[in-house]
């Protein structure tokens, strides 16, 4: 019993991590209908980015946060700009597939400049641990939880009540008819870019303070993928859910069969949830007739 | 015709001639299995436009069936490569199922998905495929094909006939049905195309291209193992088709060849570099290797998306009436 709660308490914290990096792809989902496979690399580059101001260039930790983030949000625009800008009116699929080359070239640019060894460790947070029953909780745990559920609950607002997110819905739908609405579909994409790199950022410093700061990292942008599926591409608590339920579908698989079973495993429930429910959970349901 | 006929001619003596080194007939193998399974991904993805970025599983699924076959049971290749791309295309379509009810997107998380599943099955499910084991070489009579001059006459042959099968395949009303998948499949349903048939059977067709393969692979380097069936190498596989031209057989052929002697150009010149700059860290030459390849790829989707097949189809139109060009 004490086993079980510990997976499930440390299940839901690791949830609260898939569900912020997932964020970031329905993020970029709702406003380009672009699933964007490069999410973990531009976190392991955000990352880095952090490591370097705070390391390299010895700045104190706040200031290397805000430059780290503006860093990112840079990185978001030039990725919409160099690429993605190109493919305007191109079929999707071809959007999709620059991301995938995206996240090879951000590796090779990660481990060009720093190496492919991991690099010093820089502790964010404090390493004060509650203990709750027999599971302990740290406060990178707290934060990592709080971060998402706001995160979350900001993105709701502001697709939901803002012009700019009235528009980037738009641009998802279709190209053409926006630009028809006098709607700048270039505008629309290099922002929600933007703050993609901005988000990837901030949670890539979050995982880098947690796990260390190495190209291992990216993985996580792998399990973020079912959770972001799971819980409907288009709806960010969603994301947060499809986060939680992998999360904790990941550490109790792993407790019970080991042998890093978790990943596979997620990727399961999402093959098998796909056939039955294929826009996930609180997915916006579309229904095409001939 | 003349000009093919030449060309077979031309492959056939390769091996024989000055200067060709075991080093070159070893690209050369590394390529043509590559092209089978370039060729089925091709078929995939150019043909029907469903993304798969977990060929390697399947290329994999193809290698083990085989490999197994051969030393559990002694059974020769010629006997193993079949069912090597059947067990293959099994898997292939029941990854495939969720791509009924969706579009592009979809397939590529299954086929994701499928990469990790089947890496992690063969890495822990069971001892001998995590290991790596020891296969047979082919053996036509009492003549071992264990060499890479001796490989060569298997590998050439088997490339041919499928680029043949692929070539032939898509001038057929499967062929004509995938495009028309891939083009608009909404009017395709409505023309009578069955989507759900043909998307599966295209990804049939596909994994069969990468089972065989597979089978193709343990057999040359004689040592089934898991390392050379990564996702990086799925990756590649399709960075070879984006260059080379979507739905387009010869496309597929200069697409392997040309990302096979890029890579293996940087391969020669990442640890020189590595060496000769002090100022780049450890491991910079793979480095190196990823923004060349990953950015040639996004090069050409962003440039030209129908790939080196489309210069290619230029440069024969501009040389035919060359030099009077108007």
């Amino acid at each position: 019993m004490e086993f079980i709660g510990s997976l499930i308490i440390s299940g839901l914290m690791n949830g609260a991590i898939y569900g912020l990096v997932a964020l970031g792809f329905v993020l970029i989902y709702k406003s380009s209908s672009v699933l964007n496979f490069s999410q973990g690399h531009m976190l392991l580059l955000g990352a880095y980015t952090f490591w370097f101001f705070k390391s390299s260039m010895g700045l104190n930790l706040y200031l290397s946060l805000l430059l780290a983030i503006g860093v990112g949000f840079l990185i978001g625009i030039l990725i919409e700009r160099l690429t993605l800008r190109r493919l305007i009116g191109q079929p999707l699929i071809s959007m999709i597939t620059v991301t995938i080359f995206l996240s090879l070239v951000i590796e090779g640019f990660v481990s060009l400049i720093w190496g492919s060894y991991p690099l010093q460790h820089i502790a964010i947070f404090s390493n004060q641990c509650f203990n709750i029953g027999n599971c302990v909780l740290t406060t990178q745990n707290l934060y990592a939880f709080g971060l998402a559920f706001s995160t979350a609950l900001a993105l709701v607002l502001f697709f939901r009540y803002t012009n700019l997110g009235l528009a980037m819905r738009g641009v998802a739908e279709g190209h053409q008819i926006m630009q028809g609405m006098g709607i700048s579909v270039k505008k629309i994409l290099n922002i929600s870019w933007g703050i993609a790199g901005m988000a990837a950022t901030i949670g890539g410093i979050i995982l880098g303070s947690t796990l260390g700061f190495r190209l291992g990292l990216s993985h996580i942008g792998l399990l973020a993928i079912p959770a972001a599926f799971i819980g409907g591409l288009e709806s960010p608590e969603g994301a947060i859910l499809g986060g939680l339920l992998i999360g904790l579908c990941e550490s109790i698989v792993s407790g019970y069969v080991g042998n890093a079973a978790g990943v596979p495993a997620a990727f399961l429930i999402l093959i098998v949830g796909m056939i039955f429910k294929p826009y996930g959970l609180f997915g916006l349901v579309k229904i095409e007739r001939v | 015709m003349v000009m093919s006929i030449c060309g077979l001619i031309m492959l056939f003596v390769l091996p024989e001639l000055p200067y060709v080194s075991g080093y070159i007939l070893r690209l050369i193998i590394g390529a043509s299995i590559a092209l089978i399974i370039c060729l089925g991904l091709n078929i995939l993805t150019g043909y029907c436009g469903q993304l798969n970025i977990g060929q390697s599983a399947f290329v994999m699924v193809g290698a083990f069936t085989s490999a197994l076959l051969n030393s559990k049971f002694g059974l020769p290749f010629w006997a193993t490569f079949i069912p090597a791309g059947l067990a293959a295309a099994t898997v292939g379509v029941f990854f495939g199922i969720p791509s009924v009810r969706l579009k592009g997107l979809y397939l590529a998380l299954t086929t994701l998905g499928a990469q990790i599943i089947l890496a992690w099955i063969a890495l822990f499910g069971f001892p001998i495929t995590a290991a790596g084991f020891s296969v047979d070489p082919i053996k036509i009579g009492s003549i071992a094909f264990n060499t890479p001059q001796k490989f060569y006459y298997i590998a050439i042959p088997f490339a041919v006939v499928m680029t043949f099968f692929a070539k032939n395949m898509m001038r057929s009303k499967p062929g004509r049905a995938f495009i028309a998948v891939r083009d608009n499949d909404k009017a395709a349903e409505g023309m009578g195309i069955d989507i759900f048939r043909y998307k599966l059977l295209a990804f049939a067709i596909c994994t069969f291209y990468a089972g065989v393969a597979g089978s193709l692979l343990v057999h040359y380097m004689m040592w089934a193992q898991l390392e050379s069936f990564t996702l990086q190498d799925s990756i590649w596989y399709l960075v070879m088709i984006i260059v080379g031209g979507l739905g387009s057989i010869e496309g597929t052929i200069f697409g392997v060849i040309f990302i096979t002697v890029l890579k293996e150009i940087v391969f020669v010149i990442g640890p020189i570099a590595e060496t000769k700059l002090s100022f780049l860290p450890m491991g910079a030459g793979s480095g190196l290797l990823l923004i060349i390849i990953g950015g040639m790829a996004i090069l050409f989707l962003t440039v030209e998306p129908r790939g080196l097949a489309h210069r290619w189809n230029l440069f024969k139109a501009y040389y035919r009436l060359w030099p009077f060009g108007y």
